[in-house]
C-alpha cells in the first residue's frame, strides 16, 4: 500500500545484452513486464536498423497468417483461442514455422484453386443448361413473334439462292446488371440486322467467387451476316458474357442438355470430394494457426524492442537503456541473469543517472485500479508527486452519497455492485464485450463504495425512496402541543396547518439521534429546514476538503526539497483560506452549538456578519455571536488580505536571491562544495536511499540555475497561481453548493415520483377496490423510473458532479498531473 | 450572385469537405520525400510508405515487388477515396466529380482506340486504363471505326457524349486521326467544365476557373509543340486549342502561327503569368523541362485552392495532388529500381 502514497522510485538502468543472448534476454522481459525500453535509435529511420530484416520476416509470415486466417473466416469458421503459455519462439524456429506456414498455405491455395475451378467449371456447365433449356421453345417463338415480316420473306422467297444469308444464333448469358446496357449497345451497333430476346434465367446459381446467388440474363440473338456475327461477338466479349453453341435442332439441344447434365452430376461429385479435403487443411490450419500467430507477435515485439538498442563499440553486445522501478530491479537482474546462462556471458544490468523525468508508476490492485483511474483520467502524476487516489478512495464516494443520499437507492446500487463483484472472476463476466458494460463492470468498487456510502447519508437525510423512517421515536410531541394549548375540535377544523413550538415545554424533548428526525417530512417548512443544513453542510465539507488539498501541498514541497515554499506559499494559503472561509465554517458550528430555541428570535445572521466583516461596518439589528467578535474580524481580513503579498512576491524574490547566491559561489574558487552536483555524481554506484529526491532536487536546482533563471517567467508563473488561488477560494467554497443542489434535487425528484405514481397508485387501488391488480402496473412504472431516471440519470449526473469536485476543486490544490505512465515492455495484450 | 455558399454549403458537402481536408493533410511532407530518396530498394520504399497514410496498402502484393505494382496500388487507392467522395455527394458536386472523371475516359478511350489500332488485345490495354476513367462499354470502343460509329454506338449514354458535337466526321481512325479527336474532345471537355464552374460561380468559380484556364492554355501550348514537324496544318491546329483559356483569344491566333520554341516563348512573353514560366525552362543538358514547370505551377495552384473555404476546387486539387505525388512516388521508384540515382531529386515538391 505504501506505494499508493506517492508514485514507485524508478530508475534509468543500462542494460548489456552480449548479442547472443540479446533475444531470449529481451523475450523474458517481455513476459515479466518490467521495464520500458527507451528509443536510442531515434534519428536512424525505420529501416535503417539492426533487426529490420526479421521484422520483416515476421512480418511476411503474418501475411501468410492473414491469408490463412481470411480463408478459415471464409469458410464460416472460427479460430479457437490459444491456450497455455507461449513464449516467444527461438529464432531458429522461425524458419520452421515459415515452413511449415507457406507448405499450409500452398496447399491451401491449390486446394481452393482447384475447388474455384471446379466451380467456375460447374458454373458454366449450369450456364449452358440454363441457355439451352430456354432456349427450346420460348426465344425461338418470340424470333418468330418478333419479326415475322422481316424473317419470314427473307427466308422463304430467297430461301434456296441466298444459302448464306440464313439465320444465325449467339447464345449466351450475361450479368444482370449488364443486360439493359449491352441490349441497348446491340441494338445501336447493328440496328436492324439481328433480334435480340433477353430473358431471366429460371433459378440463381451461386458465384463461383463470392458464392452469392445471382439470377443471370439468358439471351439469344438472331442475326444476319458475318460482319455483324462479328461486331456480336466483341460486343458480347466486352461485357463479359458466357457464348455458348447454340444447335438448332430441339433434337441436338436436348442431346447436348442431357450431356450437361451428366457432366454436372460427375462434377458436383468431385467438387463435393475436393471440398473434404479442403476442410481437412482448414482444420489443420485452425489447430495451428492460433499459437503460431501470438509466437510470431512475440517474436515480432521483440525485434522491434531490440531495434531500439544500440550496439556497443565492439559489436559484442547490444545496449539497451530502460525504465525499470527500484523494488523491481533484483527481479530483473535475476532474469537476465537466467535467460542469459546459456550463452555463457551474463547480462548486465546497471544503474546510470539521467537529468530527464522518470515516468510514474503506481501499483493498482483491483480495488484501488478505479479510483486510481480517476485521477489519471485527470493528467498522470509527476513523478514522486503526492497521489491523490489513496483519499479519493474515501472522499470521492462520500461526496456522491452526499448527492446521492437515499438509504433505497443507495441500496440498490450496492447491490448491483456486490453482484459484479462477487461475480468478477466468472469467465461469461469478464470477457463481455458491451463497452457500457465493461464501463459499470471496470468500476464496479467505486459504485461498491458509492452505494455503502449513499446508504450512510441517506440515513442521515433519513430518506428511503424520498419516505421518511421512523428508527428512533420522534423528538417533537404534538401531543403535548395539543395539551398545552388547548386545540378544540373547531380549532383543529379550523386550521389546516398547526404550528409545535419548542419554547413550550415537553414539545421538543431534545435532538434525535442520528439523522433528520421523521416528523420533518410531515412539516411543511421541511424543504427550508433542509435546505439550511445542507448548504451549511456544503460549505463546511468544501472548506475541509479545499483545506486537506492545501496540506497535501506539504509533503510534496518537502518531498522535493522545496523548504521555502511551505513558509511562502503553504503557510499563506492557508492562512487566507481559513481565515476566511474557516471563520465562516466556525460561525456556523458556534451559532448551532450557542444559539438556542429560546433566543431564536434574536438569532444573529451568519450572513450580515460575513459581509460586515469585509467592509469593517456593523449593522445595529444584528447581535453579535461573541464578545470582541469585531476585533477578530478585522485581525482575520487584515491577515488574509496580507498574505496575498506573500504568495505573490515570495517565492520569485526567493529564488532569485537562491540564484545569485549560487552564481557567486559558482564564480568563487571552490566548485567542488556543489553538494547537488557531487551528490548527483555519487549516485548511480551506490543508490542511496534518498536518490530519487536527491536527483529531483538536483535537476530542479539544476535546470533553474543553468537554464537561464529569468525572472520575468517565474513571476508571471506565481502571479498566475496566486490570482487563482485567491478567486478559486471563492468562486470553488461556492462551487461546493453543488451539493446542496444535487442533493436538493434527487431528493425532490424521488418525492415527485412517489407523490405522482406511487401514491396515485395506492389512492386509486383504494378506490376501485382490487388493490392488487392496480399496484402491478403502477408498481413496475415507479421501478422502472427509479430505476432509469433516479439510479443512472442521476447517479450519472451525481458521479460527473463529485469528479468535478476532485478534478477541480481538490487537485488545483496541490496535484500537477504532468508526468506520464510507465508503460512497460510486457506480453500480456499479446496474450488475449 | 448572392454570397449563400457559405451558409447552405455545409449542410450538402460539409462531411466531404471535412474528409477531403483531411486527406490533403496526409500528403506525403518534404521529410517523407527525404526518406523516400535514401531508400535503397523497393523493400525499403515500401516500409517507408507504411508510417505514412499510406499503411500497408502493398501488404497483400506478392514479391518482388515492382514498380508498376506500387503505382497500381496507388492508383486503386486514389480510386477507393474517389468513389467513396463520389458515392456520398449531392448534385452539383456529384456533376462536379462527373465532369473530373471524364478527363480519365477520353484518355481511356483513347488508349484503346490505339491499341486497336496496333491490334494488341483488349486485356492488355485495360491493365494501363485509369482506374477513374472506366466504364462499362469501354471495351467495346474497338468496334468502332469512324468517330460518329463510335459515338452513335458505344459513347451515346455516357457522359463524354455532349463532347463529340465538333468531331463528328466519316474519317477512318489512323493514328493522326485518333490524336485530332482527343485533342477536340478535350477541348470541349474543357470549355465545358469551364462553363460549369463559371456557372456554378461563387467561390467554386473563383478558384476553378483558374485553374481550368491554366489548364487549357497548358494544352494550348503542349499542342504547338508537339506538332512542330508534323503534317498538322496551322489551320486545323488552331481548331484544337481549348478557348477558355487566358491565350484566347490574341494570344492563340499567335501560338497559331509559331514554328518553333523560341516563337511559342514570344507569344509566352506576353503573358505575365507564363512569362516566368518559360524563363524557368532550361536548355537540353540540364534544368527543368517545360513539363515539369508547368507540373510546378500546377501543384502551386492547387496547394493555394486549400486556402478557400465552401467550394469544390479542393476536391479538383486534391485527384491533382495525390496524382503528382503518385508520379513522385513512381519517379522516385524508378530511380531506385533502375539504380539511377542522378535524377531522383528531381520531383515535383508539394508545397
Amino acid at each position: 500500500m505504501g506505494s499508493m502514497f506517492r508514485s514507485e522510485e524508478v530508475a534509468l538502468v543500462q542494460l548489456f545484452l552480449p548479442t547472443a543472448a540479446a533475444y531470449p534476454c529481451v523475450s523474458q522481459l517481455g513476459e515479466l513486464g518490467l521495464v520500458e525500453f527507451r528509443d536510442l535509435n531515434a534519428s536512424v529511420s525505420a529501416f535503417q536498423r539492426r533487426f529490420v530484416l526479421d521484422v520483416r520476416r515476421c512480418e511476411e509470415l503474418e501475411k501468410t497468417f492473414t491469408f490463412l486466417q481470411e480463408e478459415v473466416r471464409r469458410a464460416g469458421l472460427a479460430l479457437p483461442p490459444p491456450e497455455g503459455v507461449l513464449p516467444a519462439p527461438p529464432p531458429r524456429n522461425l524458419l520452421r514455422i515459415q515452413e511449415e506456414t507457406d507448405r499450409l498455405a500452398q496447399e491451401l491455395r491449390d486446394v481452393r484453386g482447384n475447388q474455384q475451378a471446379l466451380r467456375a467449371q460447374l458454373h458454366e456447365l449450369q450456364l449452358h443448361a440454363a441457355v439451352l433449356g430456354q432456349g427450346h421453345g420460348p426465344p425461338v417463338a418470340a424470333t418468330y413473334t418478333d419479326g415475322p415480316s422481316e424473317t419470314s420473306p427473307l427466308l422463304q422467297s430467297l430461301g434456296d439462292p441466298h444459302q448464306d444469308l440464313r439465320v444465325n444464333f449467339v447464345a449466351g448469358a450475361v450479368e444482370p446488371h449488364k443486360a439493359a446496357a449491352l441490349e441497348r449497345l446491340l441494338w445501336r451497333a447493328c440496328r436492324g440486322f439481328l433480334i435480340a430476346s433477353f430473358r431471366e434465367a429460371e433459378r440463381p446459381l451461386e458465384d463461383p467467387v463470392t458464392g452469392e446467388p445471382a439470377t443471370w440474363m439468358t439471351f439469344l440473338i438472331s442475326y444476319w451476316g458475318e460482319q455483324i456475327g462479328q461486331k456480336i461477338r466483341k460486343i458480347t466479349d466486352c461485357f463479359h458474357c458466357h457464348v455458348f453453341p447454340f444447335p438448332e435442332q430441339d433434337d441436338a439441344r436436348r442431346g447436348v442438355l442431357q450431356q450437361l447434365q451428366q457432366q454436372s452430376l460427375e462434377l458436383q461429385e468431385v467438387l463435393g470430394e475436393t471440398e473434404r479435403f479442403l476442410s481437412q487443411v482448414l482444420g489443420r490450419v485452425q489447430r495451428l494457426l492460433p499459437p503460431w500467430q501470438v509466437q510470431i507477435r512475440k517474436m515480432k515485439a521483440v525485434y522491434l524492442a531490440l531495434n531500439q538498442c544500440s550496439v556497443s563499440a565492439t559489436h559484442k553486445c547490444l545496449i539497451a537503456e530502460a525504465w525499470c522501478a527500484t523494488r523491481d530491479l533484483p527481479t530483473l537482474q535475476q532474469a537476465l541473469q537466467e535467460s542469459s546462462s546459456e550463452a555463457g556471458v551474463s547480462a548486465v544490468v546497471h544503474r546510470i543517472p539521467c537529468r530527464d523525468m522518470p515516468p510514474t508508476l503506481i501499483r493498482t490492485t483491483r480495488f484501488t485500479a478505479s479510483f486510481q483511474g480517476i485521477v489519471d483520467a485527470y493528467g498522470v502524476g509527476r513523478y514522486q508527486e503526492v497521489n491523490p487516489a489513496p483519499y479519493t478512495i474515501i472522499t470521492f464516494p462520500f461526496l456522491f452519497a452526499v448527492m446521492f443520499g437515499d438509504v433505497g437507492h443507495g441500496l440498490l446500487m450496492f447491490l448491483f455492485a456486490l453482484a459484479m463483484v462477487l461475480a468478477e472472476d466468472r469467465p461469461g463476466v469478464k470477457m463481455a464485450q458491451n463497452e457500457i458494460w465493461r464501463t459499470f463492470f471496470g468500476g464496479r468498487y467505486l459504485l461498491l463504495l458509492m452505494g455503502l456510502f449513499s446508504i450512510y447519508t441517506g440515513f442521515i437525510y433519513n430518506e428511503c425512496f424520498s419516505r421518511a423512517t421512523v428508527i428512533f421515536p420522534s423528538g417533537w410531541s404534538v401531543a403535548a402541543m395539543a395539551n398545552q394549548s388547548g386545540w378544540s375540535d373547531t380549532f383543529l377544523a379550523e386550521h389546516p396547518l398547526l404550528a409545535l413550538d419548542p419554547n413550550v415545554t415537553g414539545v421538543f424533548l431534545g435532538p434525535y439521534p442520528f439523522g433528520i428526525d421523521p416528523v420533518w417530512s410531515l412539516a411543511v417548512n421541511h424543504l427550508s429546514f433542509l435546505n439550511s443544513f445542507k448548504m451549511k453542510m456544503s460549505v463546511i465539507l468544501g472548506v475541509t476538503h479545499m483545506a486537506f488539498g492545501v496540506v497535501l501541498g506539504v509533503f510534496n514541497h518537502v518531498h522535493f526539497g522545496q523548504r521555502h515554499r511551505l513558509l511562502l506559499e503553504t503557510l499563506p494559503e492557508l492562512v487566507f483560506l481559513l481565515g476566511l472561509f474557516g471563520y465562516l465554517v466556525f460561525l456556523v458550528v458556534y451559532k448551532w452549538l450557542r444559539v438556542s430555541v429560546a433566543g431564536a428570535a434574536s438569532a444573529p445572521s451568519i450572513l450580515i456578519h460575513f459581509i460586515n466583516m469585509f467592509l469593517f461596518s456593523r449593522s445595529p439589528t444584528n447581535r453579535l455571536l461573541f464578545p470582541g467578535q469585531e476585533v477578530v474580524q478585522a485581525t482575520l481580513v487584515v491577515l488574509a488580505l496580507a498574505t496575498v503579498p506573500v504568495l505573490l512576491l515570495g517565492t520569485p524574490l526567493f529564488l532569485r536571491w537562491q540564484h545569485r547566491r549560487r552564481r557567486r559561489r559558482h564564480a568563487g574558487p571552490q566548485p567542488v562544495e556543489d553538494e547537488d552536483k557531487t551528490g548527483l555524481l555519487d549516485s548511480p554506484d551506490a543508490p542511496a536511499p534518498g536518490w530519487g529526491s536527491d536527483e529531483e532536487k538536483a535537476g530542479c536546482s539544476g535546470d533553474q540555475g543553468e537554464a537561464k533563471f529569468v525572472l520575468s517567467e517565474v513571476f508571471m508563473h506565481q502571479a498566475i497561481h496566486t490570482i487563482e488561488f485567491c478567486l478559486g477560494c471563492i468562486s470553488n467554497t461556492a462551487s461546493y453548493l453543488r451539493l446542496w443542489a444535487l442533493s436538493l434535487a434527487h431528493a425532490q425528484l424521488s418525492e415527485v415520483l412517489w407523490a405522482m405514481v406511487m401514491r396515485v397508485g395506492l389512492r386509486l387501488g383504494r378506490e376501485m377496490g382490487a388493490v392488487a391488480v392496480v399496484l402491478v402496473p403502477v408498481f413496475a412504472a415507479f421501478a422502472v423510473l427509479t430505476v432509469a431516471i433516479l439510479l443512472v440519470m442521476e447517479g450519472l449526473s451525481a458521479f460527473l458532479h463529485a469528479l468535478r469536485l476532485h478534478w477541480v476543486e481538490f487537485q488545483n490544490k496541490f496535484y500537477s498531473g504532468t508526468g506520464y505512465k510507465l508503460t512497460p515492455f510486457t506480453f500480456t495484450v499479446e496474450d488475449e | 450572385m448572392l454570397e449563400s455558399a457559405e451558409l447552405y454549403f455545409n449542410v450538402d458537402h460539409g462531411y466531404l469537405e471535412g474528409l477531403v481536408r483531411g486527406c490533403k493533410a496526409s500528403l506525403l511532407t518534404q521529410q517523407d520525400y527525404v526518406n523516400l530518396v535514401q531508400c535503397e530498394t523497393l523493400e525499403d520504399l515500401k516500409i517507408h510508405l507504411q508510417t505514412t497514410d499510406y499503411g500497408n496498402f502493398l501488404a497483400n502484393e506478392t514479391n518482388p515487388l515492382t514498380v508498376s505494382k506500387i503505382d497500381t496500388e496507388m492508383r486503386k487507392k486514389l480510386c477507393r477515396e474517389f468513389e467513396y467522395f463520389r458515392n456520398h455527394s449531392l448534385d452539383p458536386l456529384s456533376t462536379f466529380f462527373t465532369y473530373m472523371t471524364c478527363s480519365y475516359m477520353i484518355d481511356n478511350v483513347i488508349l484503346l482506340m490505339n491499341g486497336a489500332l496496333q491490334k494488341k488485345s483488349v486485356k492488355e490495354i485495360l491493365v494501363k486504363c485509369h482506374p477513374l476513367g472506366r466504364f462499362t462499354e469501354m471495351e467495346a470502343v474497338n468496334i468502332a471505326e469512324t468517330p460518329s460509329d463510335l459515338f452513335s454506338a458505344v459513347l451515346v449514354e455516357t457522359p463524354l457524349a455532349p463532347f463529340f458535337q465538333d468531331c463528328m466526321s466519316e474519317n477512318t481512325l489512323d493514328e493522326l486521326n485518333i490524336e485530332i479527336l482527343r485533342n477536340k474532345l478535350y477541348k470541349s471537355y474543357l470549355e465545358a467544365f469551364y462553363k460549369f464552374c463559371k456557372n456554378h460561380g461563387d467561390v467554386t468559380a473563383e478558384i476553378m476557373c483558374p485553374i481550368l484556364e491554366f489548364e487549357a492554355d497548358r494544352r494550348a501550348f503542349t499542342i504547338t509543340l508537339n506538332s512542330f514537324g508534323t503534317e498538322l496544318s496551322k489551320g486545323d491546329r488552331e481548331t484544337l486549342y481549348p478557348t477558355c483559356g487566358k491565350l484566347y483569344p490574341e494570344g492563340l491566333r499567335l501560338l497559331a502561327q509559331a514554328e518553333d520554341f523560341e516563337q511559342m516563348k514570344m507569344v509566352a512573353d506576353h503573358y505575365g503569368v507564363y512569362k516566368p514560366l518559360f524563363e524557368a525552362v532550361g536548355d537540353g543538358s540540364g534544368g527543368k523541362s517545360l513539363e515539369d514547370v508547368f507540373y510546378e505551377h500546377e501543384v502551386k495552384m492547387n496547394v493555394l485552392a486549400f486556402s478557400r473555404q465552401f467550394h469544390y476546387g479542393v476536391f479538383y486539387a486534391y485527384t491533382k495532388l495525390k496524382e503528382q505525388e503518385m508520379r513522385n512516388i513512381v519517379w522516385i521508384a524508378e530511380c531506385i529500381s533502375q539504380r539511377h540515382r542522378t535524377k531522383i531529386n528531381s520531383y515535383i515538391p508539394i508545397l
